[in-house]
């Protein structure tokens, strides 16, 4: 019995290959972004699998989106991605994790309209 | 005047619910409005989160006509909901004014 | 309608995108790194209802009547974000509401 199998119990093992077989036709960087979320959800002891699969679905979609509309992995979630689990889960740090994304925001859009020349 | 960003935050629906009210409008011409009033700090783009909530708070009737230029333009009109919802506004509105003037003239 | 939807329906997808490419660049840029953000935020309810769509209407509207996109949403581009999400749930609300059963109360 794997680790997953462990912690979820057989019944939503279904469900989890199902993401494995999307994450599966993911381009190669956003692939090793759905490892390392994976791996840093898994940091969050209160997760019993069954509320976690909604939210592997939702980062899981973002990849999907992302790579299908061409931006890179790294584009989308910066180069932080347990920050990005952290906000995902909510709890301690969330909000933070919003503030910061809400500058980065506005930053990215002052530095590239400025080099836009507007 | 600056810095009013913050205090007009709880009263600007209520300002576009009367705006409306007043006459069938269209974003860009409410926040035209807004500004020669005086909030030269409110842009179109806070304008446009308003109205979409009015319209999912169903407060508001929809209709999309063409414009002279560009797309076709919404505008707006209060349906029964927005004109109770605006009455409520301007009561709230009124007692938190003539709170504060109490309060500033020293009264209780 | 959720994103996974959207992904499977990549027609309406490429389509809505290439309104986007079509857009000035300086509306492009604003909004490729809205949706960025609002991706990251919440399970944004794509195409389906509408708030991406919407934003491209807005733009397109600015855009005629030859706005830049800073006139139009101002500098705050992620206070704009914020209010065409207004309070729907976040990724962390979903989560959060699925350990304790009801709405967090904390996150508000």
């Amino acid at each position: 019995m794997n680790f997953w199998d462990t912690i979820t119990g057989n019944d939503l093992t279904r469900e989890y290959k199902g993401f494995e077989v999307r994450a599966a036709a993911l381009p190669e960087d956003h692939r090793a972004a759905w490892e390392q979320i994976k791996a840093h959800l898994f940091l969050y002891g209160s997760f019993t699998g069954r509320n976690l699969m909604p939210i592997l679905d939702a980062a899981l979609a973002l990849l999907e989106t992302t790579a299908a509309d061409g931006q890179s992995a790294g584009e989308v979630l910066g180069d932080d991605i347990p920050g990005f689990c952290a906000a995902l889960a909510g709890g301690a740090g969330a909000r933070t994790y919003r503030d910061r994304w809400r500058e980065q925001l506005n930053r990215n859009v002052a530095t590239k309209l400025s080099r836009l020349g507007g | 005047m600056d810095g009013l960003t913050e205090m007009l935050k709880g009263t600007l629906e209520g300002c576009v619910l009367e705006i409306i009210g007043q006459s069938e409008t269209y974003g860009y011409a409410v926040t035209r409005r807004l500004n020669d009033l005086g909030f030269t700090d409110v842009v179109e783009g806070t304008v446009y989160t308003i109205l979409l909530r009015l319209e999912k708070n169903g407060l508001v009737e929809v209709a999309k006509r063409p414009s002279e230029v560009g797309p076709p333009r919404k505008f707006y009109t209060l349906n029964d909901a927005g004109r109770s919802e605006l009455e409520k506004f301007w009561a709230k509105w009124q007692y938190l004014s003539a709170r504060i003037d109490t309060l500033k003239e020293g009264g209780r | 309608m959720g994103i996974r939807d959207i992904i499977e329906g990549k027609k309406q997808w490429r389509a809505h995108m290439a309104r986007v490419d079509a857009l000035p660049a300086d509306y492009r840029i604003v909004y490729r790194e809205m949706q960025k953000y609002l991706f990251k935020v919440g399970p944004v309810d794509l195409l389906g209802d509408s708030l991406l769509p919407g934003i491209v209407d807005f733009f397109e509207e600015g855009a005629a009547q030859g706005k830049g996109v800073r006139h139009l949403i101002g500098d705050d581009v992620a206070a704009f974000c914020d209010g065409l999400i207004g309070d729907s749930p976040t990724y962390a609300d979903v989560y959060q509401q699925s350990l304790t059963g009801k709405p967090d109360a904390d996150a508000k």
